[in-house]
């Protein structure tokens, strides 16, 4: 795979070219207002027992324009409370339309692993506060490379698929400690089906995946000493990781039940098997869309390589069991979340909502709890 | 204030009487024939040509308007709402561009009779011979 980063910055110089010298553009934005406070002593999503408002909001433009009949460039800069709201460019990408109903996109895009990866940061296109996190807080959303759409329907079927393939640079945290991730020939083949009120999707993703995570390393070296062939088990260091995915949606429009189901397995890492859906259901009833969600986000599958340590000599065994369990204890999760919200449509741009969260930690059994109140706004 | 509220009295009772009155039209070199399916399509951007393989052009009115609910909801099945948050998840993925919104029957009229791809809905009583009903 051609790695793809250098050429985003031709790309991005190519897509502001295209915004000065085109008269044509497209100027939309969008803005989540997201406050929340939790029970006392408590913390979720970066929130605390006194309000705030940084860690969930987010402020953004998107700036198009058509360069030809065929070809429009895109960009996307967002403003993140969460980085302190200095804006970046998320997305930077060119879509060609080859034909009515194909089209190929080279940049910086969103990687469709989800049924909401498309609108994920656009809050007033969702029922839900912030999208379950449960199933969407992962570092690999956005992918540096080229995307395949087709679309199309048959009678009253319509189904789009979508070939994307490129890389993945991301930062983030682990256990509270800072962790970089990279994600290398990321081919993901997603399929999305529409039959009158039913919704249906599929998706699968490889990629060869490398963590660089600094407080891990100290461990990991101790452990090479003892067994380099365990360390090399243990470290992700481009090896293959798999995503799966699968949603199912039924909306009659004045009531709708969703679910949405993911796994990620990294075999050969520290990384445990991972399993995480969420069940949601709301009724629009005038202005007034209340709703409920469950989520479930499991990784806690027992820790990996515990039979190979018996082919240790028996001294080096019990310290080689600390180290290959505590390399792993840090990604070690599960999580049951409900909330219980309500959208309210102020107007054709503008939603307000609000929502109680529940989050139970499954293995230290204890709970946090947060409200949450957002305004949403497009434009 | 008062003559304001009168005002949206009278709307308000129109308007019931109104709601059967929306009709589809279409510039009359157009020979397409048209479902509300069809229709629905064409306005929600997932069908950019008619049958014939000439383009199609959606023209809205807007939002604040009556008759923008009353299309929403008898033909795309949504309220305004909805449909905003549908056009929102396209707008901001380049997937798709929402219809253009004129603020006027009579300006839907203009628009269809001056292009062949243009497709637009007002009421019935602002029909005049520059456009084409579509029967649905």
């Amino acid at each position: 795979m051609i790695k793809l980063n250098k050429n985003l910055s031709v790309i991005a110089v190519a897509v502001l070219a295209t915004f000065q010298a085109q008269a044509d553009i497209r100027i939309n934005g969008f803005a989540n207002l997201t406050g929340g406070i939790t029970s006392s002593d408590d913390s979720l999503y970066g929130y605390d027992d006194s309000v705030s408002f940084g860690s969930q909001s987010l402020f953004a433009v998107q700036v198009s324009g058509d360069i030809n009949d065929k070809t429009t460039a895109t960009g996307q800069l967002v403003a993140r409370g969460s980085n302190d709201y200095s804006a970046e460019f998320e997305w930077a990408y060119i879509t060609y339309e080859t034909s009515d109903n194909t089209s190929l996109s080279a940049g910086r895009l969103r990687l469709p692993l989800f049924r909401y990866s498309a609108s994920l940061d656009v809050g007033y296109s969702y029922h839900w506060v912030v999208a379950p996190q449960s199933v969407y807080a992962v570092p690999y959303n956005n992918i540096d490379g080229v995307r395949f759409d087709y679309t199309g329907y048959t009678g009253d079927l319509e189904y789009t698929f979508q070939l994307t393939a490129g890389n993945v640079e991301s930062e983030f945290t682990l256990a509270g400690s800072e962790a970089k991730l990279s994600v290398d020939n990321v081919i993901a083949l997603t399929g999305d089906f529409a039959y009158n009120n039913w919704k249906f999707r599929g998706v699968y993703a490889t990629g060869k995946a490398t963590f660089d995570i600094p407080a891990l390393e100290p461990a990991l070296a101790q452990l090479g000493q003892l067994s380099p062939n365990l360390r090399e088990q243990l470290q992700a260091n481009a090896d293959t990781g798999i995503f799966y995915g699968g949603s199912i949606e039924y909306d009659a429009f004045d009531w709708f039940v969703a679910a949405e189901y993911t796994g990620v397995e990294i075999e050969d890492s520290f990384y445990p098997d991972e399993i995480n859906y969420y069940v949601t259901a709301g009724i629009r009833t005038g202005k007034w869309t209340p709703f409920i969600t469950y989520e479930k986000s499991d990784l806690n599958d027992g820790p990996k390589f515990l039979s190979e340590i018996s082919s240790l000599p028996a001294a080096f065994q019990p310290g080689a069991t600390q180290l290959v369990v505590g390399i792993q204890q840090p990604a070690v999760a599960e999580e049951t979340t409900v909330s219980v919200g309500v959208r309210y449509d102020l107007d054709t741009n503008l939603a307000l909502k609000a929502d109680v969260v529940k989050r139970t930690n499954d293995i230290g059994e204890n709970e946090d709890s947060l409200l949450r109140f957002a305004v949403n706004y497009v434009f | 204030m008062l003559k304001k509220m009168l005002i949206a009295a009278t709307m308000l009772f129109a308007t019931s009487s109104v709601f059967a009155e929306l009709v589809v039209v279409v510039n009359p070199a157009n020979a397409n024939t048209l479902d509300s399916k069809t229709v629905q399509r064409i306005f929600l951007g997932k069908d950019k040509k008619f049958a014939d393989g000439n383009e199609s052009i959606a023209v809205n009115q807007s939002a604040e308007t009556q008759i923008r609910q009353d299309f929403d909801e008898a033909v795309l099945g949504r309220s305004s709402s909805q449909v905003s948050a549908y056009w929102s998840k396209l707008v901001f993925t380049g997937k798709g561009i929402p219809p253009k919104e004129v603020g006027s029957d009579a300006e839907v009229i203009d628009l269809v009779s001056k292009n062949p791809s243009v497709i637009g809905y007002i009421n019935r009583a602002s029909v005049t011979d520059a456009v084409k009903i579509v029967e649905m």
